[in-house]
């Protein structure tokens, strides 16, 4: 029987929201944008050839894992991450660094969640919760995308962590071992921003960052014409899902971007990232309208100012304001 | 956003409904008064609309493939791995075999001459009692 003194936090998306209450239970206090941000979680593309409930996969965030090993190697913390082939010998493990005493974070699938909302019981694999305890056979869970904490048996937990599919958990586990005492996030975050913004604007290919966007409303334009009205409706809902549904935050990460940017700019003493914060918060409200009106395009009211036409127009707008924001961030110094 | 009219037509027709109220979760927003600010509720009824719109579009793909279950065109395993909203690659992973197995499979004539454990096997996958899956009357 182990039963951590856990803080339970929920938080907008789930990877960044585990770093942080992780970090926050080994004494070092960050907000969630700010692990978000440092991680540099934030990104772009649209993988046409990748679908996912049959449907084109749009993702608004980088390869899952990132954020947590980003984060905490800039920070200059000390981490341990595993995976298993062998689902009993992955337990084992997890009660054997449950009993040193450190709470656990666990890459998961959510078909088999039994406390996940039904509404979002897909088989999606890049889920992330913490793991605080455990008694006879039930495990303690703090999951960020849920009001309270909850519980979960062993089977149902072994069964979750060997999910399997693209983006297999392979029963994944991660903690920090060693949190150093004084930690300068200065440079941890401007490394941060860097990254994110050469995600965005520097990688020469098509699909990915700002230039992403443009294809995808390249694309968005000809699906009524190519794939008729019901499956270009069903696509454009997976876009949409993809940017508002289960742990974004809010069109696509940008709020908690902005809202990191608005904390860097506080704690490096840069005015400027105040106002790119002001920018990228109107950036996302854009995202917001986007997805608001997609779906009444989904809800087939059919008119013009809902078109495809007229959304992709909104996104090529919102690929020049992104552009503009990440080739100034890309020149940050200290 | 959005002209008052459609809130208006919203209202006639109830679609500010909330669909699913299981659980709360965080949001950000930002406006230029307040800055960046956090705020616990459900999902917004249009995001709702469209977690609701892939929803249905699973049932009609199940009632799609029951259709051709019961013409005998497709093997009842389409149908349960449609059920659990599975596709091949992801079936294939948990069944341990190539996927171009599991493709033979979905086809009625190959499904008949499957051995007992594999039946078992697909069965226990989409947790099911085993001749469930060989017996027709349930998809009636």
């Amino acid at each position: 029987m182990v039963k951590l003194e856990f803080e339970h936090k929920q938080a907008g998306h789930c990877e960044s929201g585990v770093t942080r209450n992780l970090l926050n239970y080994h004494n070092f206090k960050i907000s969630e944008p700010m692990a978000f941000g440092i991680g540099a979680g934030l990104f772009f593309s649209y993988l046409p050839f990748l679908k996912m409930q049959h449907a084109p996969t749009t993702s608004f965030r980088v390869w899952p894992g990132q954020v947590f090993d980003r984060a905490t190697r800039e920070l200059g913390v000390k981490t341990a991450i595993h995976s298993f082939r062998n689902p009993k010998d992955s337990m084992d493990k997890l009660n054997a660094v449950l009993e040193q005493g450190y709470p656990v974070g666990l890459q998961v699938g959510t078909f088999h969640l039994p406390f996940f909302p039904p509404e979002y019981r897909m088989h999606y694999n890049m889920h992330n919760m913490i793991v605080y305890g455990h008694n006879n056979g039930t495990y303690f869970i703090s999951d960020t995308l849920m009001e309270n904490l909850v519980e979960i048996t062993y089977e149902d937990l072994m069964r979750v962590r060997f999910a399997k599919g693209a983006f297999a958990p392979r029963g994944r586990m991660y903690y920090p071992t060693l949190v150093p005492e004084n930690i300068d996030i200065k440079p941890a975050i401007i490394k941060g921003i860097r990254k994110t913004a050469n995600n965005m604007v520097g990688i020469p290919f098509p699909i990915v960052g700002v230039k992403g966007i443009r294809y995808l409303a390249g694309r968005m334009r000809r699906w009524e014409k190519k794939l008729g009205p019901v499956k270009a409706s069903y696509y454009l809902g997976q876009v949409l899902r993809m940017e508002e549904e289960v742990g974004t935050a809010g069109a696509g990460f940008r709020y908690i971007y902005g809202a990191f940017l608005e904390e860097a700019s506080t704690v490096l003493n840069q005015p400027w990232l105040k106002e790119l914060s002001i920018e990228m918060g109107e950036n996302a409200n854009k995202w917001r309208e986007f997805s608001y009106l997609g779906s009444r395009n989904c809800k087939k009211r059919g008119k013009p100012d809902q078109s495809y036409d007229f959304l992709a127009d909104i996104l090529l707008e919102i690929a020049d304001r992104e552009e503009k924001i990440f080739r100034k961030l890309f020149t940050i110094k200290k | 956003m959005g002209s008052t009219r459609d809130e208006i037509d919203d209202k006639a027709t109830g679609d500010d409904e909330l669909i699913y109220t299981y659980n709360r979760e965080l949001f950000y927003h930002f406006d230029k008064e307040n800055g960046y600010t956090q705020k616990v509720d459900y999902q917004n009824p249009c995001n709702q609309v469209i977690i609701k719109q892939s929803w249905d579009a699973a049932e009609e793909r199940l009632e799609e493939v029951k259709q051709m279950v019961i013409l005998g065109k497709s093997s009842p395993i389409a149908y349960y791995m449609e059920k659990i909203l599975m596709e091949v690659p992801m079936l294939a992973a948990y069944m341990e075999i190539p996927k171009w197995r599991v493709r033979r499979h979905l086809k009625s004539k190959v499904f008949k001459k499957l051995k007992p454990e594999v039946l078992a096997k697909y069965a226990s996958i989409f947790e099911i009692p085993a001749d469930q899956l060989t017996n027709q009357d349930y998809l009636k």
